[in-house]
């Protein structure tokens, strides 16, 4: 079980515990200190260490941030103003005794400045998002947060074995995660941000490749992969789940009103309390497994995959709700549910390939990619509107396309980027009678999402906008992302961006965040 | 289970893995100079340390690699000349004859008109000239060494003496593949279609080692020269057809064979942070009709991504080239972006060198020192675009006669205007005829950016298609 703690004859599991004490503050200091100390030691430079006669490279970054509303209205579900002042500290080092042999490892701190500042600001106090502080939102402190990544790998000749904390990342899609489901994802702090280092969360894995030497002449390149996860420390998707002193900026509005108005007020979705069953550590039940085909044949990629875990979303049964009071009057619904981690099976096969014949002169003469990814889920298990869970087969598929156009009276120097993608989600044999979700809202039989990303540089690739469009077809929802990032130098980069967030459907997809539209600025320095 | 007894378990596992790593046996080869041991021996700013004479290649390498890899120098150089025809010292000192070995500035340009005339355009206009803006890679000052007659290793000279005559071109000027059997196509360029047999024999060079790991510091300058790209780059180089040198001779392998591969080559950054174990796969292919193979690890993904072939025409991250510079000019081919090459000029000229490897790039200005300079004979050829949406118009090469390789190109936009150049300082391993890259420098003269490459490859005798294939990419990869 999670967390649990008692009040009266409800048990209230929190989904999450944050544990600052002071001594980890200490060392955090400490770890500020240090990191300070090597940028002005080294400056820009990969610090370089010679440990036993081979170099010790230590590289990083640190980011600040900072987000701003742009809604212009008071929403109790969105802090006006400054919402979150993140820093991102992240250090690597790599270290290479052998030509085979590579140890790697790095850190990230994360912590939310806004807590400190707005900790006398009475909307924010008001608002409860001040008690999301204590929720790991001020500041990340679990081991598997603070240590990304430790791993040795060994690459004896046609071999490849990586033992440790890590990334196995699959799949052809960015931004969807199809056949990408080994590691967990961070979405506690919006779904944005989406730098791949702050979102995935490295687990303990074994990994074992082997690039088979001997193929026929029509195959370019064969190699298997092995993938183990022996279940060091379960971590699931570190999802939103609601209620301003849990979530924090992030909580959903949500209409659910399961008492009668009047002579009750209105009722919003609060937090949603996880009583989950979870496998214990080395536990066989939390064991996974991973095993994928990679060739090039023909001048395209194909793989074909399977794996057997772990669903990194739980399921379960509402079991209870507790209700609060909200300032602005409304009742906040906080539902119990009850549940587990189901399995996740699938087969699938991904495909990439250029289609040259397709370039056109006029255009730049870069011809289009296209990459598809494709599984089938046996026996998923979904949550019900009938306060139930089912068991259905479903398949996924998506397709995208990367291009490069020139556009020269838009920009003489440089090509647009456009990249489209679509995704297509099918269960099987779906309920007539009732519903099917996930913890990430209501399932159709069919679900559709799309997304654009249109990119382009000038000033020799220093100046960057981009544009990113997420469509949630199904439930007719947008996010948009606007953003611009400049390389000041070597190691400074800034970036301005806004994010807007809209549906059409009451409750569903990007419709729950629609308050939520921001704009934010970071700067980044790194070394190394 | 608390995190001591996690830990323990972790650390068991670990154990155990490092057990069978140390105790694992396999085919030790020997090591390349990476840049940590590079910078032992000579630092890539500030450091007028002679390279060659201090980190020979007899040094580097294996005594019973480097014996397969050295040849004799007598027997090397009447091969290469019965290839050409002539030997350069023989050919130069024509135009100027006044202009002797020895130490010159920027200021003697307006004092001496001969050495006005021996100088290539573009370096006398836009590079001999002190450290300043726009501008990284000037130099005030060089040394005119004495011609030397440069040649290849024995099995490439004797080669391409061997086949000469044998490479045939099409009707329209485009070389017939079958009929290419190794060495450089054409030492003595001739005819209608002289221009193109020329660039073929940059297409087919013999550059570096047929085999050769490298290690380079790549640095990017904006027009006020601050440093606006710091890089660390590691490049494998396979030679996978027509191999001459190293065994397996001919064809690498039934893959090579099969697909008519060309080369293999594996890209890693090593630095800049957020490029840092990015590694990149190209192959390239006999017939030029064919786009080069592309995959790419993305480091900060952790994923092998096929990548456009046909995106050659994009500058490359932060830098001052676009693939299709990577030889000088996109492939010679009817079907895309088709050239027509003359020959516009048959002359001499002062061209950068470095014959002990001292040169070095200062950090006052990033001004290049101990710049030596060589009468060569060169052919200056002008290549025209056909196809008015490529990004070029034109491109002007400076390719020695000797060596048929080059020192320099221009390219031109569709309008006529100056856009990039690229320009290669080689060094000689004579006991090897080994032609070396030893620093290579880019401009971009829309956007007034520079940069620079200072590589040190080191031949690796036993490298393997593993090694830049899919095995080599996921293992460079982070």
């Amino acid at each position: 079980m999670e967390n649990p703690s008692h009040q009266g004859n409800l048990i209230i599991y929190k989904p999450y515990e944050g544990r600052v004490t002071m001594k980890r503050l200490f060392l955090f200091c400490i770890l500020g200190v240090m990191v300070v100390g090597l940028i002005i030691a080294h400056g820009a430079c990969a610090l370089e260490l010679a440990v036993a006669d081979q170099p010790l490279t230590i590289q990083g970054y640190i980011t600040q941030g900072a987000q701003f509303s742009i809604t212009g209205k008071d929403r109790y579900d969105s802090p006006r103003d400054l919402q979150a002042a993140l820093t991102n500290v992240f250090l690597e080092a790599t270290y290479t005794p052998r030509s085979d042999l590579k140890f790697y490892g790095s850190g990230m701190f994360t912590m939310d400045w806004v807590y400190d500042i707005k900790t006398s600001n009475s909307e924010w106090n008001r608002k409860q998002f001040d008690k999301s502080r204590n929720e790991g939102l001020y500041m990340d402190n679990e081991y598997w947060q603070l240590l990304k990544e430790a791993h040795v790998t060994w690459t004896p000749p046609n071999w490849n074995f990586r033992v440790g904390k890590q990334i196995v990342s699959w799949g052809e899609m960015l931004g969807f995660r199809l056949m990408d489901q080994i590691n967990p994802l961070d979405q506690r702090r919006g779904m944005a941000d989406v730098e791949f280092e702050t979102s995935i969360i490295p687990i303990w894995l074994v990994k074992a490749e082997y690039f088979v030497p001997q193929k026929p002449t029509w195959m370019q390149e064969l190699g298997v992969e092995f993938v183990f996860n022996p279940n060091v420390t379960f971590i699931r998707n570190q999802l939103i789940l609601g209620g301003n002193e849990y979530s924090g900026i992030w909580n959903p509005e949500l209409d659910l009103n399961i008492l009668p108005t009047p002579p009750f007020p209105r009722q919003k979705a609060g937090h949603t309390n996880l009583i989950l069953d979870k496998p214990d550590a080395f536990d066989s039940q939390g064991f996974e497994y991973g095993g994928r085909i990679k060739a090039m044949i023909k001048d395209s990629v194909i793989t074909l995959n399977y794996y057997y875990g772990l669903d990194k979303n739980p399921v379960g049964r509402v079991v209870g709700a507790t209700f609060t009071p909200r300032s602005d009057g409304l009742l906040e619904v906080n539902p119990q549910i009850k549940g587990y981690y189901p399995l996740f099976r699938y087969v699938g096969a991904t495909f990439s390939r250029e289609f040259s014949s397709l370039r056109a002169s006029a255009l730049g003469n870069v011809a289009p990619l296209l990459r598809l990814e494709a599984l089938y889920a046996f026996s998923n298990t979904f949550m019900t509107s009938t306060n139930d869970l089912e068991k259905r087969d479903e398949v996924r598929w998506a397709a995208s396309v990367d291009w490069k156009v020139k556009i020269p009276w838009l920009n003489p120097r440089a090509y647009f980027a456009i990249s489209p993608q679509f995704m297509h989600q099918r269960i099987l044999n779906y309920p007539s009678d009732f519903n099917l979700a996930t913890p990430g809202g209501k399932l159709y039989e069919n679900n559709y999402m799309g997304t654009l990303n249109i990119n382009t540089t000038y000033l020799h690739n220093k100046l960057a906008p981009s544009f990113f469009w997420m469509r949630d077809l199904t439930n007719r929802a947008n996010m948009f992302r606007y953003q611009v990032t400049y390389d000041y130098s070597n190691e400074w980069r800034f970036t301005l961006g806004a994010v807007t967030l809209d549906g059409t459907k009451k409750g569903q997809g990007f419709e729950l965040f629609h308050n939520k539209d921001y704009m934010y600025f970071k700067i980044s320095y790194k070394w190394g | 289970m608390d995190i001591l007894r996690k830990l323990e378990k972790g650390a068991l596992l670990l154990f155990l893995v490092l057990t069978i790593a140390a105790n694992g046996s396999w085919a030790a080869e020997y090591k390349k100079v990476d840049h940590i041991t590079l910078a032992k021996y000579k630092k890539w700013v500030d450091d007028p340390t002679p390279l060659n004479k201090v980190l020979p290649y007899s040094k580097v390498l294996p005594p019973d690699v480097y014996a397969k890899l050295t040849f004799d120098i007598p027997a090397m150089k009447k091969a290469w000349e019965e290839a050409v025809g002539f030997k350069a010292p023989d050919v130069v000192g024509k135009i100027a004859p006044e202009i002797k070995p020895g130490k010159y500035t920027y200021k003697d340009i307006e004092t001496m008109p001969g050495l006005k005339e021996l100088m290539i355009p573009y370096y006398r206009d836009h590079a001999f000239k002190p450290a300043g803006p726009p501008w990284a890679v000037n130099f005030s000052e060089f040394t005119i060494i004495p011609t030397q007659q440069y040649y290849y290793a024995l099995p490439i000279a004797q080669a391409t003496v061997k086949n000469m005559g044998k490479t045939k071109l099409d009707d329209k000027g485009y070389i017939i593949d079958d009929t290419y059997q190794g060495g450089l196509p054409y030492p003595r360029p001739a005819g209608k279609f002289k221009g193109q047999e020329i660039l073929y024999n940059t297409v087919k060079k013999y550059l570096n080692s047929e085999s050769d790991d490298s290690t380079g510091q790549f640095k990017g300058f904006n027009r006020n020269l601050k440093m606006d790209f710091d890089g660390l780059i590691e490049q494998r180089v396979l030679r996978v057809a027509k191999r001459l040198v190293i065994p397996p001779l001919g064809y690498l392998d039934e893959r090579a064979r099969a697909r008519k591969e060309e080369n293999a080559i594996l890209l890693t950054y090593v630095a800049p942070r957020d490029q840092a174990g990015t590694a990149l796969q190209a192959i390239t292919f006999e017939d030029a009709k064919k786009f080069d193979e592309m995959y790419l690890y993305i480091g900060v993904l952790r994923r092998l991504r096929q990548m456009s072939t046909t995106d050659t025409q994009d500058a490359l991250g932060g830098q001052d080239v676009i693939y299709d510079d990577n030889r000088g000019f996109s492939a010679l081919t009817p079907t895309r972006n088709p050239w027509v090459a003359e020959v516009i000029a048959d002359r001499e000229f002062l061209v950068p060198t470095t014959t002990d490897g001292s040169l070095y790039v200062s950090s006052k200005g990033w001004e290049l020192k101990n710049v030596e300079m060589e009468r060569r004979p060169c052919w200056v050829v002008k290549m025209t675009q056909m196809d008015k949406n490529y990004v070029y118009g034109s491109k002007i090469l400076y390719i020695d006669k000797e060596t048929l390789l080059w020192y320099l190109y221009e390219s031109y936009d569709q309008k006529g205007r100056l856009y990039r150049t690229g320009h290669e300082i080689r060094t000689f391993i004579p006991e090897m005829g080994m032609h070396s890259q030893r620093f290579v420098w880019n401009r971009d003269h829309i956007d007034l950016h520079s940069s620079f490459a200072i590589p040190f490859l080191t031949p690796m005798y036993y490298m393997k298609r593993a090694d830049v294939g899919l095995e080599g990419l996921i293992k460079k990869g982070k």
